[in-house]
């Protein structure tokens, strides 16, 4: 069945417009990725699915239900929760107090009970704590010990982005989306990421659409990519089929396509 | 690491034994702390009792209004709107009767046989709780006003809530300001003036309450109880995420409207009980008591003292209360010569501190142009005042120096400590025990090594030499420094 069903999606910014008549779908337990060149309108497609922007025009179908005109957090009730690109941590909470927050919208407890510290309330946040650790757990220790504890505003670039993604995990989602999930970490960081993600699949059950410039990773784990230019989806398949297609080859590399050393011709890593 | 240290987890980040400990040494502390009380109410002047009771009153006003400035992150500048119908409504509803005969004969008085009516003691002997309408049963009946007042004020405080929702920033706090004002000049007008009497007010409350540090500190810890359990709950971890990042916390599925109401009609409550008490520490209820002058001196308590920190905005608030109760030799007429000699004296101290906090700070150079023209500007002002010329004859009244004084040291706070003199740092056993963990374990260390080992990282040198200011990459090149933390 599919989870996520995108029809005819637009939205423009004044002149621009950044997603045009954009159509996919995603299937529950798969890893989809969305790659274009910078401005093609990757993000913001994962805007329009969380809420933060409203489309102009189409449906966005989760579960089969419309979910256009929800607000970000009624989103996250359903089951859909994203990393961003640019990072938006909680910087002065520690790793685990940014974990927890994401899981808050589960709680059944009022207010008052949590003032009052009732069993029930101590009950939730105890298993708030332990799914923390369990999906803080994904990344290894490195998360796990001293670092606990300390505000997000020390940690590594790489630990960051480790860090949001445990917390899209906590909020208990179904699907994730994932923006960038690589940026801003080496070679061997992104190899392990890679795994991590297919990880997240296997044993997580989660489904994940991701954006990434990153061709190795995309190459390694989709199942299905999108092709998007300038707003419009131009190709979509699996990763080899995909990558070989004129058209990619062409906005990527623009209309005089340079031959050069066969398989690597298709879209090259570029980085914001 | 000398002491051996639990590695914490995300289960419990106190050690059972520890937390033991803490307790009792937390019901040790209360104790003394109650002993010590007792002790000062009795042996200390009238005029320390005063000042204890105004400390634990402001401190209600400032550990709440910092629920808003501090955990949402909110800068709210209603503070004394919210005070000002809690006072009313506590001052309405246990005005004496005889408090009220003479209003009642008063010429000038605006109010009517009907709300000159409501009281706490026409409505328990509305219900048939006559046996509560006694003198010596005032007790029930204040805490019962008080109350109301709270609620009164925390409905207040759903309206003010409203706009914070759509606007930000110092549009938003434009706003608050704006409530608070208009609170109070709606006091007087024609529309409310038979419930506050207009501009007479009600004179004669009952001091027995807001001048008893058992009444007063017995609220405070009441607030400080509500509001510290609910900042470091679910419930305050969401509203901290609002204020660290908005977007994040709502895509987070954090309701931000929700919590935002939530903080403001709970903030909004503990300022009206704040209010009840100090109309009754000042014995009456006047218009001019409810300055937006309130809500200053508690914005530089909890700036002095540190918005991210329980302990230190009752910190600032006891520096507050101590300037305003022990200041008034500040504001006495005194010869220009001694007010030189003072500035010469302060700039003097200023230059010192400069030089010590550079010192401490470890900045170089240490000694700047700042702090030698400083020092220079001591010397030449003390040598004038020490040469006593004509142009020093006269005396000066230190008006509204205490006022002045303040606001110079929250200038001061915000050039060198922005975060307050806390900051973000709690009170706490471990803490003052010095067991706080700085330094990662040795295991921790071994655990990470594999992020800096080139035998387990074939990339680690190559990310040093990557370690681009835009942060790319930078992973691996900043775990030392990261670790240190
Ligand atoms: N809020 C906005 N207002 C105006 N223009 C916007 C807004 N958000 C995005 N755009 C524009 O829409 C286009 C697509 O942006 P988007 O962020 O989706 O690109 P992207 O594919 O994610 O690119 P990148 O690879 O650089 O992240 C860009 O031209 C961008 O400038
Ligand atoms: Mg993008």
């Amino acid at each position: 069945m599919a989870m996520l069903e995108v029809e005819h999606l637009r939205k423009s910014f004044g002149g621009l417009t950044a997603t045009n008549d954009v159509s996919f779908r995603v299937d529950e337990g798969e890893i989809v990725s969305i790659i274009g060149p910078n401005g093609a309108g990757k993000s913001t497609i994962f805007n329009l699915i969380t809420g933060v922007y409203r489309p102009d025009a189409g449906d966005i179908r989760f579960e089969g239900r419309s979910i256009v005109g929800k607000k970000p957090n009624e989103i996250v009730d359903l089951g859909i929760a994203r990393t961003f690109q640019n990072l938006r941590l909680f910087m002065y909470l520690s790793v685990l107090e940014n974990v927890l927050v994401s899981q808050h919208h589960k709680m059944r407890s009022t207010w008052l009970s949590a003032v009052l510290r009732t069993p029930a309330y101590r009950r939730q946040e105890r298993a708030a704590r332990e799914l923390a650790s369990e999906k803080l757990a994904f990344f290894g220790p490195r998360l796990m010990s001293f670092r606990l504890n300390q505000p997000v505003l020390v940690l590594s670039y790489a630990n960051r982005r480790r860090t949001e993604m445990a917390r899209a995990m906590a909020t208990g989602a179904k699907l994730l989306l994932l923006d960038e999930p690589s940026a801003g970490m080496n070679p061997k960081e992104t190899a392990e990421i890679t795994q991590i993600i297919r990880r997240m699949r296997d044993e997580g059950g989660y489904t994940i659409v991701l954006v990434e410039h990153k061709m190795n990773l995309v190459g390694e784990i989709s199942d299905r990519v999108v092709v998007l230019d300038y707003g419009q989806k131009i190709a979509e398949g699996d990763y080899h089929t995909v990558v070989n297609d004129p058209k990619v080859v062409e906005a990527y590399l623009g209309k005089k396509a340079e031959t050069d050393e066969g398989a690597g011709a298709g879209p090259r890593e570029t980085r914001t | 690491m000398t002491r051996a240290v639990r590695t914490p987890t995300a289960l419990d980040d106190v050690d059972p034994q520890r937390r033991v400990r803490n307790a009792a040494l937390t019901l040790v502390a209360l104790g003394l702390g109650i002993v010590a009380l007792w002790a000062l109410q009795s042996v200390g002047s009238t005029k320390l009792t005063q000042a204890l009771a105004l400390f634990a009153i402001w401190g209600v006003a400032t550990v709440s209004l910092n629920l808003v400035n501090g955990t949402l992150g909110i800068l709210s500048l209603g503070h004394h709107g919210f005070m000002l119908i809690g006072g009313y409504t506590t001052g309405l509803l246990i005005l004496s009767e005889e408090a009220r005969g003479r209003i009642e004969s008063s010429a000038r008085s605006t109010m009517t046989d009907e709300t000159l009516a409501i009281s706490v003691a026409n409505l328990l002997r509305g219900l048939g709780l006559d046996g509560l309408t006694t003198p010596e049963t005032l007790w029930v009946r204040f805490l019962i006003a008080i109350f109301l007042g709270g609620l009164v004020a925390a409905v207040a405080g759903l309206i003010v809530g409203f706009p914070s929702l759509r606007l930000r920033g110092d549009y938003l706090a434009i706003v608050t300001f704006g409530f608070g004002e208009i609170i109070r000049l709606s006091a007087s007008t024609r529309v409310f003036a038979p419930l506050t009497n207009g501009a007479l007010g009600f004179p004669g409350i009952e001091s027995e309450f807001g001048k008893s540090v058992w009444w007063t500190f017995g609220f405070l810890a009441f607030t400080v109880f509500v509001v510290s359990k609910l900042k470091y709950s679910s419930y305050g971890r969401a509203m901290q995420g609002i204020r660290e990042d908005e977007v994040a916390a709502e895509a987070m599925g954090v309701n931000v409207a929700y919590h935002k109401i939530l903080g403001f009609v709970i903030s909004a409550f503990f300022a009206g009980i704040a209010g009840g008490l100090w109309v009754s520490w000042l014995g009456g209820v006047r218009l001019d008591f409810f300055l937006f002058q309130l809500t200053f001196f508690f914005l530089v308590a909890i700036s002095v003292g540190g918005t991210g920190s329980i302990t230190g905005v009752l910190l600032g608030t006891a520096l507050v209360v101590f300037v305003r109760q022990y200041g008034d030799p500040l504001e006495e007429t005194y010869a220009l010569r001694t007010w030189a000699m003072a500035g010469g004296v302060l700039l003097l101290v200023a230059s010192a501190a400069l030089l010590g906090f550079r010192t401490l700070r470890r900045l170089r150079p240490r000694v700047t142009p700042a702090v030698l023209a400083v020092a220079a500007l001591a010397l030449v002002v003390l040598l004038v005042a020490a040469a006593n010329p004509a142009f020093l004859d006269g005396s000066f009244r230190g008006f509204g120096m205490r006022a002045i004084f303040l606001s110079v040291l929250l200038i001061v706070i915000m050039i060198f400590r922005p975060e307050g003199m806390l900051g973000r740092a709690e009170f706490s056993w471990a803490g003052l025990l010095r067991e706080r963990r700085s330094e990662p374990t040795d295991e921790e260390r071994r655990q990470d090594a594999w992020l800096s080992n080139p035998a387990l990282n074939a990339d680690a040198d190559h990310a040093r030499v990557d370690a681009a200011p835009d942060a790319a990459d930078a992973g691996d090149a900043r775990t030392d420094r990261e670790g240190g933390r």
